[in-house]
């Protein structure tokens, strides 16, 4: 195992009387291609928002990058190189779709009000390279064309290119994606997981949460399965769906 | 004529520097500020103090949007963390609580009888002119460089990452920034303008009490806001025009109708505030003169 | 002296207490369900005692002021949701809170373009203290004490016991469930509206016996009540009630302290710390919303 992974040990979350998470246990390369699956109410979000900190788990420890992050924020595991979506998106809907992805540059002077004042120049320089950068992913995602739209008019795809955008812009190691191909229609699932694996070549991990089993089966390398709030089966995707556990999870979900 | 429409000019000019800081905190970073009058209030008191003590005018102009911006600073950060609405509450029970105190140390703001006599802006400065066109030209110049500030912050890398506040504090904090850091800096500063604007109000006045500065001030200035269009800048200008045709015109009202008395007056201006509020939270919350679209 | 006043000043504190504690019920039932923490609940209250006072011109005693005081608090509270809060349910919570301003402005507006701004007291007849060892007990405090308890063992029998009671905790732990459920969803949102509009009726008019009946007495309730919501956390009914008599505990038994003008500050500072110390409420955990 390198150290560079996405390590989840013994994560344990309840709700009131409900144990949503009981010790989740996985590990998957940080820079791997990997999807997750499981029934409705398996825990699979409450498992999302405790990797990214914006839940905190009752027990067990979240390790990343070769840290331990169990204790960091929200914010801190970003900084760290761990990016996320959200599963409906969540542009800022006034901003331009250039605005969108110019926000989320790490590291910008002018975002100190002093420095806005009085360093305009330096401000300006900076300015220029990060709208060159996000110009660059734009292109890349195929929003250009919209790129002076205020992104509360984009399609229900194009908003999930413009968060996928938006996480680029902080040069992150990982992006775990919350069903990226949620309420998007057959072509565009077709793009984004195009350029999904694109950027997986690059070098940058992927851990995708999706309830479209044939289309993330065709895009991961690896599947985990999580039921009732464990994990249930890990392995190549043809093989986790052929899974008779797998099966019976996901029958018994329907019935 | 032209004297009492210059007076109106300059409580308009006051009220828009009100319009102004509010419209940063909630119009373009979505903070519920419902103690707009307890800033105003602590600007005010400020710097009748401070000229009456005999330091000159710039001076209290500046200490008055110290104190005010010191007043918010420790409160800002406390309750910043907090969700929206316990955010709004709290402010509402500051500014109560401001003028408990304002009300209560009598040795140093007069108490229930408030402060009397103090210079106005050109006594102030030693000038022999009209106070009430030199209150007009200082308040327009403020209200000109808020405007030119504010709008320069709003272009900045700073004003991106407030209106994406605005828009969605949680993806803020996806991408590694604190939203609380620019939510206490833009308080503190839309409430150093709230205290600017009561230093001039004192000065054009020259007496303040504790009566001046009730919560209904405050909600004046929302309804100022939310009309001329919250997140637009000309919309807080526009904004504070109606509301000041409203203001002086229902004294009018009372030259046209005789039999209401000066307290029936208040009730009914109170009555049409509330009225206005839920109106246009109903079915205009863009604003009379905002676009659909543009929360 | 020491400790016989002190005694005398918690007794009042928990009398108090109980009036804020049905006013921040009323809050936290509103928060719960409907999603914003609703400033108009003062002024409901205030309509209350006024209603009150208007059934003692016709020779009503401490019944009739409560019974019509608490059937027009509540009847306006339903009136109200229907026609403001009903329809700016699907829009951000915050419109519903500034709406909600307004309306507290709004009903403060009528009545003293009707009444005018004077205290007025209940015609009661004027009943001599009794005095329990160092306590000096009125028997109207004993009486508001009581329709106090009744009331608020009332609201959490509905709550607990009942089935629409039982509908209501469901639709504030989901409120996904409110939507999919429609027509459900709209009977809970009327009987939570003419509870809420009762609790403040009650609230009002035994401040109005306790005090005086005036047109700002709501909104001078309103914060002291925010403030106990807040405090035991927003959303949770018997923290509402728990912090509503330590608010008015705090505010009795700090008169010594900082003296009566500073008393309704109190509530306020509490607040502060409290957020301070910890911004969930103290009973975070069984609370109606997560």
């Amino acid at each position: 195992m390198s150290t560079a992974e996405l390590a989840v040990t013994g994560v344990q979350k309840r709700f009131g009387g409900v144990t949503v998470l009981d010790g989740v246990e996985f590990s998957c390369p940080a820079d791997g291609l990997s999807g997750m699956i499981g029934p409705n109410g398996a825990g699979k979000s409450t498992l999302f928002a405790i990797i990214t900190g914006f839940q905190a788990g009752d027990e067990g420890r979240i390790r990343f990058a070769g840290r331990d992050v169990t204790g960091l924020s929200a914010v801190e595991r970003v900084h760290l190189g761990l990016g996320r979506t959200f599963q409906v998106p969540r542009e800022f809907g006034s901003l331009s779709v250039r605005e969108n992805l110019m926000a989320a540059a790490p590291g910008q002077s002018g975002e100190n009000l002093l420095a806005a004042f009085l360093h305009p120049g330096r401000v300006r320089a900076e300015e220029a390279a990060i709208r060159e950068r996000a110009d660059a992913w734009l292109a890349f995602l195929n929003l250009a064309q919209v790129a002076d739209t205020p992104a509360g008019r984009l399609s229900g795809g194009q908003r999930k290119l413009l968060e996928l955008g938006r996480v680029l812009m902080l040069e992150p190691k990982m992006i775990l994606l919350d069903e990226p191909f949620a309420g998007v229609n057959p072509v565009l699932i077709g793009e984004i997981a195009g350029r999904i694996r694109e950027l997986s070549a690059r070098g940058i991990g992927f851990l995708i949460v999706e309830h479209n089993l044939a289309a993330l089966a065709a895009l991961v390398n690896h599947m985990f399965v999580i039921d009732r709030g464990r994990l249930l089966a890990e392995g190549a995707p043809a093989a986790v769906l052929a899974d008779p556990a797998v099966r019976e999870a996901y029958m018994g979900g329907a019935a | 004529m032209e004297a009492y429409l210059l007076a109106v000019a300059v409580i308009a000019l006051i009220y828009t520097l009100l319009t102004l800081g509010l419209n940063l905190q909630y119009g373009f970073t979505g903070l519920i500020n419902f103690g707009v009058v307890g800033f105003f209030a602590i600007g005010a008191y400020t710097s009748g103090l401070t000229v009456l003590a005999g330091w000159p005018l710039p001076v209290g102009l500046l200490l008055a949007a110290l104190a005010a911006a010191l007043a918010s600073w420790p409160v800002g950060l406390l309750s910043l963390r907090l969700r929206i609405e316990y955010f709004a509450i709290v402010m509402l029970g500051y500014a109560e609580t401001i003028r408990l105190v304002v009300t209560s140390e009598s040795w140093l703001t007069g108490g229930v009888r408030g402060i009397a006599g103090i210079p106005s802006t050109s006594a102030a400065l030693g000038l022999q002119a009209d106070p009430t066109l030199v209150t007009f030209a200082i308040t327009l110049a403020a209200v000109v460089a808020v405007i030119l500030v504010t709008r320069h912050l709003i272009a900045s890398p700073f004003g991106r990452v407030i209106r994406a506040i605005r828009d969605d504090e949680d993806a803020v904090r996806a991408l590694g920034k604190h939203p609380g850091r620019f939510k206490v800096t833009v308080f503190v500063l839309g409430n150093a303008v709230a205290g600017l604007a009561g230093a001039l109000y004192a000065h054009y006045i020259t007496y303040i009490s504790p009566d001046q500065f009730v919560s209904l001030l405050t909600f004046y200035i929302w309804v100022a806001m939310i009309m001329g269009g919250a997140g637009r800048i000309g919309g807080a200008v526009v904004g504070t025009v109606v509301l000041m045709v409203f203001v002086e015109g229902s004294r009018f009202v009372r030259d046209v109708m005789p039999g209401v008395a000066e307290v029936e007056m208040s009730s009914i201006r109170l009555g049409v505030i509330g009225l206005a509020l839920m109106l246009l939270m109903r079915f205009r919350p863009q604003g009379i003169l905002g676009t659909k679209g543009n929360p | 002296m020491g400790s016989a006043y002190l005694i005398n000043l918690a007794f009042n504190g928990v009398i108090l207490g109980l009036i804020v504690a049905l006013a921040a019920l009323s809050i936290t039932l509103v928060f719960g369900i409907a999603r914003f923490p609703n400033a108009a609940t003062g002024d409901v209250a205030t309509v209350g005692a006024f209603a009150g006072l208007a059934v003692t011109a016709t020779g009503g005693g401490t019944a009739a002021i409560l019974g019509f005081g608490v059937l027009t608090a509540a009847g306006l509270s339903l009136l109200f949701y229907l026609i403001l809060f009903r329809g700016l349910a699907d829009k951000p919570p915050v419109a519903s809170l500034i709406a909600s301003i307004g309306l507290a402005f709004f009903v403060r507006a009528v009545l003293t373009f009707f009444v005018g701004h004077n205290q007025q007291v209940y015609p009661l007849p004027i009943v001599r203290a009794v005095p329990f060892g160092p306590l000096r007990v009125q028997p109207t405090d004993l009486q508001v004490i009581a329709v106090a308890v009744l009331a608020l063992a009332a609201v959490f029998a509905l709550l607990h016991l009942t089935a629409i009671g039982r509908r209501m905790r469901a639709v504030a732990d989901n409120p996904d469930l409110a939507r999919a459920s429609g027509i459900a969803a709209t009977r809970v949102l009327v009987v939570m509206w003419l509870c809420a509009g009762a609790l403040a009726g009650v609230s009002g008019t035994l401040l109005g016996i306790k005090t005086v009946v005036s047109p700002e007495m709501g909104w001078d309730l309103l914060m002291p009540a925010f403030a106990a919501t807040i405090l035991g956390t927003i959303g949770n009914p018997v923290g509402a009630v728990l912090g509503g008599l330590l608010i008015g505990l705090a505010q009795e038994l700090s008169t010594p302290i900082v003296g009566f003008t500073y008393k309704i500050g109190v509530g306020f500072l509490v607040l502060l710390l409290m957020l301070l110390v910890r911004p969930q409420g103290l009973f975070a955990g069984n609370a109606l919303v997560r």
